[in-house]
């Protein structure tokens, strides 16, 4: 059993309205919005609708990275001070988002509704990047890449003890974040918990150069600004079920400088060297690559401003369905191919 | 053992309805009320059916 009254989440949880939801098609996603790819995802709030904090979120590696028994007592304790504080009248209310429901996105309505089918929560945020596409909206920096890792900027948290901070690396080190900090806010938004964290730091403008971060440091709070490293915002997509990210039949990694060097391509582009073709690429007729292949240019571009690998590019930059001409180095020698991308699926 | 997995086995137990000792209800409308009713915050858990 997860949380007997008797233990001491469930002690805390005992003094809570304790609410399941386990169909989403009448709940506000305005008001509950969250990265879709969580199969769980907790709310402490009150009956104003004033959401004190979140819980959950994840990683790319797993569902469970930030999930603890531990955080989540802690969470329902800080949840149950914080709606002290506003009974007292302390706490300054938010202004409710505009409300929205599952019932207004129409590919979810005519594919999911109409066949009584479960609104299962991914499908929300698939059918919504859908319809973005359509209305050209999509910012796939954005809606795609949703939830960047905090750990790309060094921060690993000591995960039992909610946002206390476990060890800086990185980008954490040079903002001057140390091993004991608790991050207490996010360009000057309050955060309780990672989910928190997480959805507040997905916030952050891709295009962002730097992020403020705030944290407690023996009782007193402490601004660190980070400076944020290109492409901060990647993540490995491959757990998430997101149709608007174009099926490619091939994986490729950055080229290094030694062999941009010895191939004469210019630095900071997005030549890469193909590591993985899926069988399917044949038998789709999606492309003729091959591994070990270098593709040094996509549609004649070289570089971009976002993507420093040919896949990285087409994933940015094509809708499901396009066509692009490669431009490949192979033993030695210079060829074209055309390359077809495809929708993934994962309607029932 | 990892957290999804005590959830997921709390899940089996008929979504551990009364079996945690914890009252728990499944309709938005009926918790807004009873907290307001109570003086009670809310514990919202959205997970999956399956």
């Amino acid at each position: 059993m997860l949380s007997p009254k008797s233990s001491p989440l469930g002690q805390q949880l005992s003094q809570y309205v304790c609410l399941r939801i386990t169909r989403m098609d009448n709940v506000d996603i305005g008001l509950f919005e969250h990265d879709r790819n969580n199969a769980i995802y907790f709310y402490m709030l009150n009956a104003d609708e004033q959401i004190y904090m979140r819980y959950g979120g994840r990683d790319s590696a797993s569902p469970d990275t930030y999930l603890n028994l531990e955080s989540l007592e802690l969470a329902a304790r800080q949840g149950l001070e914080l709606h002290r504080q506003y009974m007292d009248g302390k706490l300054a209310k938010f202004a409710r988002p505009p409300a929205a429901f599952p019932r207004q996105i129409p590919m979810l309505v005519e594919r999911t509704f109409a066949q009584n089918q479960c609104v299962e929560c991914h499908l929300i945020a698939d059918y919504q990047n859908q319809h973005r596409e359509q209305d050209g909206t999509l910012d796939k920096l954005r809606h795609l890449y949703r939830s960047p890792d905090i750990k790309t900027i060094g921060i690993h948290l000591d995960v039992p003890r909610g946002l206390a901070v476990k060890e800086a690396a990185g980008a954490a080190v040079a903002a001057g974040l140390k091993a004991g900090d608790v991050i207490s806010a996010v360009d000057g938004r309050a955060v309780w918990t990672f989910a928190d964290l997480q959805h507040n730091y997905d916030k952050v403008d891709r295009r962002a150069k730097q992020v403020r971060i705030t944290v407690l440091r023996e009782g007193k709070a402490v601004d660190l600004t980070f400076d944020l490293p290109q492409r901060w915002w990647w993540t490995d997509l491959r757990f998430r079920q997101a149709s608007v990210d174009p099926r490619l039949y091939f994986e490729d990694k950055p080229l290094t400088d030694a062999q941009r060097t010895e191939l004469q391509l210019p630095a900071g582009g997005l030549a890469s060297e193909v590591k993985y073709v899926a069988e399917f690429a044949r038998t789709m007729k999606s492309h003729a690559l091959e591994v070990g292949d270098i593709i040094v240019a996509v549609d004649g571009v070289e570089r971009d401003e976002f993507a420093h690998t040919a896949e990285l590019y087409l994933k940015l930059k094509k809708t499901p369905g396009d066509s692009a001409r490669l431009t490949v180095l192979r033993n030695g020698k210079r060829l074209e191919m055309d390359l077809k991308t495809f929708r993934m699926s994962f309607r029932k | 053992m990892k957290f999804t997995a005590l959830l997921s086995l709390a899940a089996c137990a008929a979504l551990t309805a009364q079996d945690d000792g914890l009252n728990w209800v499944g309709d938005y409308q009926q918790a807004l009320a009873e907290s307001r009713k109570t003086g009670k915050p809310i514990f919202l858990e959205f997970r999956c059916e399956a």
